[in-house]
């Protein structure tokens, strides 16, 4: 297998979740389609509610392999990279924001997001700082995660999602409890952070979307 | 670290001094009982000081053939090189003995008593008595004699109690000078020696002299007939070899030795085996009690697991912590075992150097038992590693 020092693109080959093999989807243009995302690009993964947003994010992110189909990182076939490998891609080449966040509760906002930070060598500080106050969350940063609102916690994974090195971000519902004005920041810091990396950014809605610039739609 | 935090997140306390203790009890046992039986194990096998153990007095049945047809059960050159073949023998020594009359006479509380005797001899290699003390230069008039424990067995308790004649102890033999008459068949040569007791022997059931004294004497004394030897002294290299005793059978022979020692010595072995059983058991069932802990545990935080793995956090990484558990839990057990099994040592061994023993190997006990350890925390690392990657998939 060749080695992905940077994945220049995520390709889905007539891919369709285990469960709905035998269901026609109609009007899908990615399920049973042939997708390509670019690095650089945006892109808005707009579905309905059980549409399987979250099963494709978790299948690019390679935590579920329930489909039928191929999916590949430039012409690597996911399917066949190991988990060591996984864990680097996840650590240097794709960030991932899941729907259900995937924070710890016990931990403080600023642990939470250190966990992730640590992660790519040196900790951040004076960024991670101001992007918590960017959101307006700077003063709950010593605050147990469990402790606050969801809308408050989705604004702690957005941090946490963008303080390590990608070439796609994947970020599933992201903005479902957050305001037009939070949305605003968030989808600036956002694609800030993708166009300083050259990366591509994946988002999926069922409604409130997250408001990015130049967004490529497709229906899920 | 926080990632510590997280990962003993719903650690019990009480679960892990459960196994640290059971690991104890059963590590406890283990070493305790090898180096016990260790240093008792000397007592039964030094049991000879004049005779290393891995040399057998073998000799031949007596059948009811030899005693109609009066001719010797002793072995052919034949018989005897066959035996030097044998892969387990080091090397074979004769046993020679005496062409002509002994008498022996020893006076006791003003009472005298004479006896016919006889000698044999074994060359000096085979015997471990401090060479000053052995040995005879010709024409001195002093011998020394190693004589069969059982024969003042014999005399203390069967002859001397019937006959009312008084005890003698091994320290008083050895001071009593022998009076020893020895005389050619025909009458006609004969010389005064006084014997001098040397020792007691449990595993050679005759009257020992120098191989010195034998040849001089018998040139002397002697008919100058030869005999073939009776009995034969062999060094094996392992005594325990079971091909050993299947050649003893084979061939009819007979091997001398104290039965009480190696009775001894063979429930030594099975009181051992089944103490080392117990504590094998124990320590297996303490890994059990580790596995499942371990596997309470992660089951509990395999959504923590599964969310660090998200983070891209290594599967070495994210085990570590439950390496880490198990490596402390283990080296404190046998640890704890250590410092038991060496009071535990201290406290007989004082009484086992007055038997005899208590010289027994210092790390094989402790090797056992930290080779236990060793599969504990290699099996259970190994599965702390298996369920990280399980929980790298699924959350649930």
């Amino acid at each position: 297998m060749n080695r992905i020092d940077r994945i220049e693109s995520i390709r889905l080959e007539g891919m369709l979740p285990k469960v709905f093999e035998n269901e026609s989807i109609p009007n899908s243009e990615v399920w049973r389609s042939d997708v390509v995302f670019r690095r650089g690009e945006r892109w808005l993964v707009e579905a309905a509610s059980g549409g399987g947003k979250s099963s494709l994010c978790a299948y690019m992110f390679g935590s579920r392999t329930d489909y039928l189909g191929r999916l590949y990182f430039n012409d690597v076939d996911v399917s066949g990279i190991p988990v060591a490998e996984w864990q680097r891609l996840r650590r240097c080449h794709i960030a991932y924001l899941p729907q259900e966040l995937a924070l710890f509760p016990e931990l403080t906002a600023l642990e939470n997001i250190r966990l992730k930070a640590s992660l790519a060598g040196d900790v951040q500080e004076e960024r991670i700082a101001g992007w918590l106050k960017e959101l307006g969350i700077d003063s709950r940063a010593d605050y147990p995660v469990g402790r606050m609102s969801i809308g408050q916690q989705q604004r702690v994974a957005i941090i946490r999602s963008i303080c390590q090195p990608f070439d796609f971000i994947v970020l599933d519902e992201p903005v479902s409890h957050l305001d037009e004005e939070n949305n605003r920041i968030a989808a600036r810091m956002v694609m800030r952070e993708a166009d300083r990396q050259g990366a591509g950014i994946i988002t999926t809605s069922v409604g409130n979307r997250l408001l990015l610039d130049s967004l490529k739609t497709i229906k899920l | 670290m926080i990632i510590n935090r997280l990962l003993r997140k719903n650690m019990s306390p009480a679960r892990i001094a459960g196994f640290v203790l059971s690991n104890f009890i059963g590590l406890a046992i283990v070493v305790a009982g090898l180096q016990f039986f260790q240093d008792v194990k000397s007592i039964y096998s030094d049991d000879d000081g004049f005779i290393k153990k891995d040399y057998l007095v073998v000799n031949k049945k007596v059948t009811s053939a030899n005693t109609v047809e009066g001719k010797a059960a002793a072995f052919s050159a034949e018989e005897i090189s066959d035996l030097e073949r044998q892969p387990w023998v080091r090397k074979v020594g004769r046993f020679s003995s005496v062409d002509y009359r002994v008498t022996a006479s020893v006076q006791t509380g003003g009472r005298g008593m004479s006896t016919y005797m006889f000698f044999e001899s074994i060359p000096s290699e085979f015997i471990d008595v401090a060479g000053s003390q052995w040995g005879y230069r010709p024409g001195s008039g002093e011998v020394p004699i190693i004589i069969s424990k059982d024969y003042l067995t014999l005399y203390n308790f069967g002859f001397a109690s019937s006959a009312g004649l008084p005890q003698l102890s091994e320290s008083f033999m050895g001071g009593v000078p022998l009076r020893l008459h020895v005389a050619s068949e025909d009458g006609i040569r004969s010389a005064d020696f006084s014997g001098r007791v040397v020792g007691f022997s449990n595993r050679l059931n005759t009257i020992l002299v120098p191989q010195e004294f034998m040849e001089w004497s018998n040139e002397r004394f002697g008919s100058s007939s030869v005999k073939d030897a009776s009995r034969l002294i062999v060094d094996v290299s392992s005594p325990g070899d079971v091909a050993i005793g299947s050649y003893i059978e084979e061939h009819g022979l007979e091997v001398a030795g104290d039965k009480r020692s190696s009775q001894a010595s063979f429930l030594l072995n099975v009181i051992t085996g089944i103490i080392l059983a117990v504590g094998v058991v124990i320590t297996v069932l303490s890994f059990f009690i580790l596995m499942l802990s371990l596997t309470v545990l992660m089951e509990k935080n395999r959504e923590k697991i599964h969310t660090l793995l998200q983070l891209g956090y290594p599967l070495r990484r994210v085990g570590a912590p439950y390496r880490a558990l198990i490596a402390w839990s283990c080296a404190g057990a046998y640890l704890l075992a250590l410092a038991v099994v060496y009071g535990f040592r201290l406290s007989y061994l004082h009484q086992l150097e007055g038997l005899g023993g208590g010289h027994g190997n210092l790390w094989l006990a402790p090797a056992a038992g930290l080779g236990l350890t060793a599969v504990i925390v290699v099996l259970n690392s190994l599965a702390v590693g298996r369920r990280v990657e399980r929980a790298w998939r699924i959350s649930r």
